[in-house]
């Protein structure tokens, strides 16, 4: 039984993680996520604010087709 | 002694499970080809629409086994130990690997919009054969071909776009041609997929209601992500989902109070302007504030509909009252004139090969694949899945009477205006309509009326209706879930209409910036007013022109709109084809020639056909020359003469619109046909345009960067 329930707890989590990520609400933390694997993104400026880094992602995404007919 | 026996007790398991595969692999087939069989020979008492479902899904399962794998292997040779983009320019931002089952999802979200929904409705005036057979047959050899391959091409270049890859690759000619055809194919599916939303809202104070809603919800949404959780889009959107499903159930006390009623009553032309000044609005507002809410939104509604479509089909499994063909097949049917060649092809568009796909498949798709293996399953199977959507609305579209579809979907220039003529026409036509059926249904779905709503939403609303009906609530909710369906669709297609106003908005700025520099700086407000303007005003005009056509406007602009779509994809299929003959892969460059070729056959005739045609019903020309005859002759009133004139105009331009589109792609093929000359006689040196080979640093087991909370 704690099997069974380890296993729904881990498949929860791992659904919940994916929903997070294909809605956006998980953007940020990847972006910050990036900077700290890659030295070269993090030389220069300082990183972007939650509040900054949702206003330009938003620009930048509708700004080319992203959706479709 | 005893390691050769284990050896040959192992060999002996693995040549068991080998054939255990093989017998599975072969039962499955076996499986779709009986569905397939059963659908196309059934005849007499209505099919159950299981076996749609067992035909579609085994056919997809084969073809994404056995193709897609051909295609991976041997034609693209996909080499995971290359890193992709995502690897590459890893920045956070555009460059984020992905895990695939999230990219999955992210690129169905992207690519499914209201043509698999709408396109198979319409096609169903020829019966459920014809449609069906091209969803699955023309998914699996086309579209699903020509979003694959396009992936792999724009994961091999670092994420270029098809206009990019296009100048590269074919020519600089090329690539013009590519961008003029989304500038126009936009242009189009803007103003008729507006004229969707309209047919359905039209006359609906609760459908009218629960849209108008939708924007100060998503504007909610907007100040809250913006001010008070920045970027925390889960929660938003499911706040914002519960006040759509409540403004949905709402509607019904608006349409019930007289007063409220009568504000929300509104004719096609008032709708039209409304549309058109949202369109501006959102395209000229900042992002934040209306476009990307709404966006959230439409994709939590999309996704949750479509699911829940899937199981009441599942569970419900409704009988097809439509037969598999009707007798329309001969060219005259009442929601567009035309036969199944070419028209059957150019309507259902999008559930089968959709040039629009390879924007995407060459947009943020490619900058978020881990591995070059993972574009198999995302480009091949999410179009696969666009297709069972495709089918799914066939199935919703056919299990209603037919009189009843044909009694939504005809114009009144053909059936009549009231339900006694509505009923007259149809009857006399085989297919039996009594009149008291029509005003009976559209009060159980809480409408004043569901007659002469032509563009496919009602008729969809109504078969999803009955469907979600008998799964939750039977009759009771028969109402309510109509209007969820039609908040559905609108939703979907405003989010469309938005997303491609402001993108459009973008590409006039870029066109303009060449000619005059200030016009080109995206934040210059002069400029974003007026090339709002000019985007709004250019889908504007076809969509005023189909609400005020007396042919119901689906009739003229829908053809226009696959037309254009198919061109796209037939500039995709010959990059597609050109980039294989680079590689070297002339032996199999079939995959995408026959396709092209194809595409190609059935745009080339339907072009000609609409501009030529000599049946007023199909011709643009012979639509315009009769009228102008009738003026002439005086037949037509005196107050409606002005009225003849602009759709005399109307149609002429739709004519020189059909022949511009079609003589881009006879530019084009000839344009490539120059170059595969060139390619194949070793005439011109080959230079193929992919990024240099980088080895990958990621492990094997490597799922993405992103790092969200469990």
């Amino acid at each position: 039984m704690p099997r069974v329930s380890r296993s729904l707890a881990s498949l929860w989590r791992r659904f919940w993680r994916g929903l997070r990520q294909w809605c956006g609400d998980a953007d940020y933390e990847s972006y910050l996520g990036a900077r700290w694997r890659r030295p070269d993104l993090r030389r220069g400026a300082a990183p972007l604010s939650r509040e900054e880094f949702y206003l330009e992602q938003l620009n930048r995404r509708y700004s080319r087709l992203s959706r479709c007919c | 002694m005893s390691v050769p026996a284990i050896s040959k007790a192992s060999h002996r398991e693995r040549a068991l499970r080998r054939a255990a595969k093989a017998f599975a692999w072969v039962a499955v087939a076996l499986a779709g080809a009986g569905a397939l069989a059963a659908i196309a020979w059934h005849r007499g008492e209505p099919l159950n629409s299981s076996w749609f479902v067992v035909a579609a899904i085994c056919c997809y399962l084969v073809a994404y086994r056995l193709y897609s794998a051909f295609l991976s292997a041997k034609v693209l040779a996909v080499d995971d130990t290359r890193a992709t983009p995502a690897e590459r320019r890893e920045d956070g931002r555009d460059f984020v690997p992905t895990n695939k089952w999230v990219l999955f999802g992210h690129h169905f979200a992207a690519i499914a919009g209201p043509g698999p929904l709408v396109g198979p409705t319409l096609a169903a005036q020829f019966g459920y054969l014809p449609g069906t057979l091209w969803l699955i047959v023309g998914a699996a050899l086309g579209g699903c071909v020509q979003d694959f391959v396009i992936l792999f091409c724009s994961i091999r270049r670092d994420g270029k776009s098809l206009g990019e890859m296009a100048r590269e690759e074919v020519s600089r000619r090329g690539g013009f041609i590519a961008q003029l055809a989304v500038l126009a194919i936009l242009v189009i599916l803007l103003g008729v997929v507006a004229l969707v939303i309209v047919n359905a809202l039209k006359s609906s104070p609760w459908a009218t209601f629960t849209l108008a809603m939708t924007i100060p919800i998503a504007i909610l949404l907007g100040l809250y992500l913006r001010f008070l959780r920045p970027g925390r889009v889960l929660e938003a959107s499911l706040l914002g989902v519960g006040l759509v499903l409540f403004v949905v159930v709402a509607g019904q006390w608006v349409a019930a109070s007289a007063s409220w009623a009568r504000v929300f009553t509104l004719s096609g032309v008032t709708l039209a302007f409304a549309l058109i000044a949202y369109g501006f609005a959102a395209s000229a507002l900042p992002v934040w504030l209306l476009l990307a809410p709404r966006d959230y939104l439409s994709a939590f509604i999309k996704a949750g509909a479509i699911f829940s479509l899937a199981a009441g089909i599942l569970i419900v499994r409704p009988h097809m009252l439509m037969p598999p063909l009707t007798r329309f097949i001969d060219g005259n049917g009442p929601v567009f004139a035309g036969k199944i060649f070419p028209f059957c092809f150019i309507t259902i568009a999008c559930g089968a090969v959709s040039g629009f796909h390879a924007l995407i498949s060459s947009g943020t798709t490619p900058k978020m694949i881990l591995r070059e293996s993972h574009a198999r399953f995302i480009g091949y199977g999410a179009m696969l899945m666009e297709s069972f959507v495709g089918v799914m609305a066939m199935v919703a579209a056919c299990a209603m009477t037919p009189g009843v579809y044909f009694a939504i979907n005809s114009p009144p220039a053909i059936v009549g205006a009231t339900p006694e003529a509505v009923s007259r026409t149809i009857s006399s036509w085989g297919y039996a309509l009594a009149p008291q059926t029509l005003p009976a249904l559209a009060q159980a779905v809480g409408e004043q009326t569901l007659l002469n709503r032509a563009g496919g939403a009602p008729s969809l609303a109504v078969g999803m209706a009955q469907i979600f009906s008998n799964t939750i609530g039977g009759d009771r909710l028969l109402s309510i879930w109509y209007h969820f369906a039609i908040m559905f669709e609108a939703l979907f297609i405003l989010t469309v209409l938005d997303a491609g106003t402001r993108v459009g908005r973008f590409m006039i700025q870029e066109l303009g910036g060449r000619v005059w520099k200030p016009f080109g700086r995206t934040g210059w407000m002069p400029g974003i007013l007026l090339s709002s303007a000019i985007i709004v005003g250019a889908w504007g005009y076809f969509l005023y022109q189909g609400v005020v056509d007396p042919l119901g406007g689906i009739n003229s602009l829908w053809p226009l709109f696959g037309i254009s779509n198919q061109l796209l994809a037939a500039v995709a299929l010959v990059l597609a084809t050109t980039v294989l003959l680079k590689m070297g892969r002339t032996r199999w460059v079939w995959v995408t020639l026959a396709p092209m070729a194809w595409l190609v056959t059935v745009t080339m005739t339907a072009s000609y056909q609409k501009i030529f045609d000599p049946s007023p019903r199909i011709g643009f020309l012979a639509f315009s020359n009769s009228l102008a005859a009738q003026i002439g002759a005086g037949t037509i009133p005196a107050a409606r003469i002005a009225d003849t004139r602009r759709l005399i105009l109307n149609n002429r331009l739709d004519a020189a619109v059909t022949a511009i589109l079609a003589a881009m792609i006879l530019v084009l093929v000839v344009e490539a046909l120059l170059q595969w000359y060139g390619i194949l006689a070793r005439r011109r040196s080959v230079t193929l345009h992919e990024a240099p080979y980088l080895a990958t640093q990621w492990p094997e087991g490597f799922a993405g960067t992103a790092q969200g909370d469990d």
